[in-house]
């Protein structure tokens, strides 16, 4: 019988869980540096593409996720600069990310939950997020980058006149050599 | 009565423009070969186009403009005033064909901000960018920062005679050696050696940040090279905060506090002179001011109470201090947090501290510390004649390299160029506030561009009007170059059209 209200509190805390994840603000990297007082030290979600590398310090890593719209959207356009935040999380959940992203690869989507810091005083005042929660939101990918056929054409006309300038430019001058080493 | 020029003067300005384009061409070589060895061929096929423009116009000037003439002063003045705008114009073509530029404009931005080591930035999506297009961006900060010029004067010009205005044009005055060439190659050797000891160094610290060995190794290259030049720029869009690291950052201002240092300097020191350093005006100058802008933004800082412990503070403090008054632009804060969390105050020391900058002939801009020292010395002199009897002879001393006398000649000269640098910084600031940015940061940023240092407090971006793109392209191109070559220049200008 004891079991029974056990149970029930660990049932109410399972539906609570999710729910109290749901309700965590997302302010974005742009919110969080214009009203970083605002938010320090809150729990907040976080959602970006993961770039660069994961850096491993001991346990712990740090992580770089951009939620701006060529991470969150991949836009094929552009639309300014990037923009984001490092975030402190435990090597073991930051070893799910398998792909970071780059010029040939767009990194995972990953989704973060943990504190923010305004400027974190254990790490010398960095704006930051200490993490507690990743999820793989979108799975990372090669990005191909064509060479237009335009391109191309374009590179071999430019090749094809410097060599021909280069002719121009060093044919004379080595008459000119021969002539002046007949005249000594 | 103003002389037009002829066909040979234009003729002696169109071949070493042309040079000095040709050596921008042959430097494109080495992102070109990182593409190819990264095997990122969309972006080796852009260096491709982007070298062959640049060797094309060299030769083309080789051939049309064969002239046996030495360059006089004059020559050598707009010569190194228009090249530093073709080099700009013909040298971005890379960048454009990239795709990561809104316009050739914002591509021309970026272009200019590496050779003149300022480190603004209009390139979107950096994260993305390819190994090539990094290695370009940060060759160009080393190299500009050393003299696109003196990097012809290195490599393609065999004689020195007429080299010394172009080389005095592009900024630089003091003769490490009697002869020019000699001069511009032991630039280029300090500059290497201090690049093959920070490179290493900044790979070991990346290492054990967690980088990878190729990105650690990619990292501390470009990092020790735009570090060195006082550029500012950085492979990831986070600049030094990507890296979270004590070390790193320690490194880094190692790098570019010497680089923001006088070349004459480190010869002198490399010399065995090692008591130079406590008693070069520039130094003593340096140690000052920075002090002064630690103290402004101390007590900014102090009053809105943003960092959580002394050490914090004093880590982010100094490091931006540090960044703005070598003129480098390194930061480990975000560009808006300079507004929302610092605050004016904290805002206008970082202001002073870029407007002053470091010292004459280094890779850093700003008023320079010399000027800075004569000037104050200037004011000195001029209060001890005012109370001194009326005969009486007052002689101030400045030191550098060797003692001399504070004499008139040398305080004008050095409040003219202030007052020059002044102009710009105004001029900039004026032009952000009548587009509607507030004065603290229209301030901020002008002063950025025309100093060359490239912090930015978010108003620099690619969505920024046109017209002010240009303006910080000029601020930054005549900054650079200290104004004498520009100034010579709009003079040949005007004697092209009204010369008779």
């Amino acid at each position: 019988m004891r079991l029974i209200p056990i149970a029930v509190i660990l049932f109410m805390a399972a539906l609570a869980a999710p729910a109290q994840a749901v309700d965590l603000p997302s302010p974005g990297s742009a919110g969080l540096v214009e009203d970083a007082n605002d938010w320090d030290g809150r729990s907040v979600r976080f959602t970006g593409e993961a770039i660069g590398e994961s850096m491993m310090r001991g346990t712990m890593s740090w992580i770089h996720l951009n939620d701006d719209p060529y991470g969150l959207e991949e836009t094929a356009g552009l639309s300014g600069f990037n923009s984001g935040i490092g975030v402190w999380i435990e090597a073991g959940l930051a070893s799910g990310i398998t792909v970071f992203g780059g010029y040939g690869s767009h990194g995972d989507v990953v989704e973060i939950t943990g504190i923010f810091n305004a400027a974190c005083p254990e790490h010398g005042g960095d704006m930051d997020i200490h993490a507690d929660s990743l999820r793989i939101a979108r799975a990372g990918h090669d990005t191909a980058h064509p060479i237009a056929r335009s391109r191309m054409l374009a590179a071999a006309v430019m090749g094809a006149l410097t060599i021909g300038l280069f002719l121009a430019y060093a044919m004379p001058r080595k008459r000119s050599v021969v002539e002046d080493g007949r005249k000594t | 009565m103003l002389l037009r020029p002829r066909a040979a003067d234009l003729k002696v300005i169109g071949l070493y423009t042309g040079r000095i384009i040709l050596g921008v061409g042959l430097l494109m070589a080495i992102p070109l070969a990182t593409a190819l060895i990264a095997a990122e061929w969309s972006a080796a096929v852009d260096f491709v186009i982007g070298m062959c423009a640049c060797l094309a116009f060299g030769l083309i000037a080789e051939l049309f403009c064969r002239s046996s003439r030495e360059p006089t002063w004059t020559h050598g003045m707009v010569v190194a005033g228009f090249s530093w705008l073709a080099a700009t114009a013909i040298g971005a073509i890379p960048h454009w064909l990239s795709g990561y530029y809104g316009s050739y404009l914002d591509a021309m931005f970026d272009m200019m901000s590496g050779y003149t080591t300022t480190g603004l930035i209009l390139i979107q999506d950096l994260d993305h960018v390819s190994n090539g297009l990094n290695m370009w961006r940060h060759l160009l900060t080393y190299a500009g920062g050393q003299g696109i010029i003196v990097i012809t004067l290195t490599f393609l010009v065999g004689s020195a005679k007429g080299s010394y205005p172009m080389y005095v044009g592009e900024g630089k005055d003091e003769r490490l050696l009697p002869n020019v060439i000699h001069t511009a190659r032991a630039i280029w050797l300090v500059s290497l050696v201090y690049l093959a000891v920070s490179t290493p160094v900044l790979w070991i610290i990346a290492s054990a940040n967690g980088q990878s060995a190729v990105r650690g190794f990619l990292h501390a290259l470009w990092i020790s090279m735009s570090g060195w030049s006082t550029g500012g720029f950085a492979p990831q869009s986070y600049n030094t905060y990507y890296y979270h690291s004590l070390a790193f950052e320690t490194a880094t201002v190692v790098v570019f506090v010497a680089g923001s240092m006088n070349f004459a300097l480190h010869w002198a020191v490399w010399s065995g002179q090692r008591r130079e350093i406590r008693r070069n005006i520039e130094t003593v100058s340096f140690a000052i001011t920075i002090t002064v802008a630690m103290l402004v933004v101390t007590a900014g800082l102090m009053k809105l109470g943003v960092y959580p412990g002394f050490l914090a503070a004093l880590r982010k403090i100094f490091y931006q201090v540090a960044s703005g008054h070598t003129t480098t632009g390194y930061s480990t804060i975000y560009s808006r947090t300079f507004v929302r969390q610092w605050g004016p105050v904290a805002m206008l020391g970082i202001t002073m501290a870029m407007a002053v900058g470091a010292s004459a002939c280094s890779t850093a801009g700003g008023f320079k510390g010399i000027r800075v020292g004569i000037a104050f010395k200037g004011l000195l002199l001029s209060i001890r004649r005012s109370i001194a009897p009326e005969r009486a002879r007052v002689v101030v001393k400045w030191h550098h390299l060797r003692t001399r006398v504070l004499d008139d000649g040398a305080v004008s000269s050095a409040m003219l160029i202030i007052l020059c640098y002044l102009a710009i910084y105004g001029a900039g600031t004026l032009a952000g506030v009548l587009y509607g940015y507030p004065l603290a940061e229209a301030l901020f940023d002008a002063v950025s561009a025309g100093s060359n240092s490239g912090l930015s407090c978010g108003l620099t971006s690619p969505g920024m009007p046109a017209l002010m793109k240009v303006l910080y392209i000029l601020e930054m191109w005549a900054g650079r170059l200290e104004f004498m070559a520009v100034f010579a220049l709009a003079g040949y200008c005007v004697a092209i059209v009204r010369g008779r």
